[in-house]
């Protein structure tokens, strides 16, 4: 979008070109910030997941109470920690 | 989880950031990146870029290339990024986290959360560090133990079964015997797994 502009950008006022800078930037302001992807990983399990799979944990009542939290519900226990030996399915599950 | 969780979220207008652990990538992993890692995606769902977050990139992009933000920095835009929005953030495999670094992070992660209470976090790992997080985290944890549930192994063996790249070799016989057998097998393995001798507990 800058190129664009680039050969009028004399008649934006500055306030535009402030916008226009903002807006240009993100990609290079995300790629700065880091340079990891976690949605590749993400997707990788993704694929490899039976659907519904660990669907139970979403009834039990800590799930409910750490997530409404976020809600203004009534827990004050922001962290979930799901444990388990390498292999149960942590990372698969629902 | 996550998946799940960034479904709900896109009705509440919250945010969701993952982070995945691997032992293989461990010094890679160091605090600094993944708090940069998690502001990365918080920021990515803004529709405007934060203010504060501009304003660093300007002041640094033009030495060394971009020098990167220090961890209390980060850690800043963090808190100020998370507040203004719900957030989830879901964290695989802590244990997987260098020894050196778990600490910190943890107690990282818990400033966040000193800052902005409307942030929920989502932690996978081994059992082992359980009493870590409970103490780093000041106690407020909710822990819930994973293991296969028969219901599970049984949906995981019916999609293997569908897939099957030698079905000629499969009869109804032997895939009734592979559905009766295997649940059976794993349920037993981590009852004998996670009871005490004596003490036979049900497998839910």
């Amino acid at each position: 979008m800058s190129r664009l502009f680039s050969n009028n950008i004399g008649s934006l006022n500055t306030t535009n070109i402030m916008n226009l800078t903002i807006a240009d930037d993100k990609p290079d302001i995300l790629a700065w910030l880091s340079p990891l992807d976690p949605k590749l990983r993400h997707q990788d399990i993704r694929d490899r997941r039976v659907e519904n799979i660990g669907e139970w944990l979403l009834k039990t009542e800590e799930f409910r109470s750490w997530y409404s939290g976020s809600a203004g519900g009534e827990s004050d226990n922001p962290v979930l920690f799901c444990f388990g030996d390498p292999g149960v399915g942590k990372t698969y599950i629902r | 989880m996550i998946d799940n969780l960034c479904d709900q979220a896109g009705r509440q207008n919250a945010t969701v950031a993952c982070f995945y652990f691997d032992f293989a990538a461990r010094k890679e992993e160091s605090p600094a990146g993944m708090l940069g890692c998690l502001l990365k995606q918080l920021v990515f769902g803004l529709e405007e870029m934060p203010e504060e977050i501009s304003r660093a990139y300007r002041d640094r992009k033009n030495a060394i290339g971009g020098r990167g933000l220090q961890v209390s920095e980060i850690l800043k835009l963090l808190q100020t990024t998370s507040s203004k929005r719900h957030a989830f953030i879901c964290i695989d495999a802590l244990d997987e986290c260098a020894l050196e670094h778990r600490a910190n992070l943890l107690r990282l992660l818990n400033q966040i959360l000193k800052w902005s209470p409307g942030t929920r976090v989502f932690v996978t790992g081994r059992p082992h560090i359980l009493p870590e997080i409970r103490r780093q985290l000041l106690g407020r944890v909710t822990d819930v133990s994973i293991s296969p549930r028969r219901d599970d192994v049984i949906r995981y063996l019916h999609s293997r079964l569908a897939t099957d790249t030698t079905p000629d070799a499969m009869d109804s016989s032997l895939e009734a015997d592979i559905l009766k057998r295997i649940p059976g097998d794993i349920s037993e393995m981590y009852v004998e797994a996670r009871t005490p001798p004596g003490l036979p507990q049900p497998i839910h």
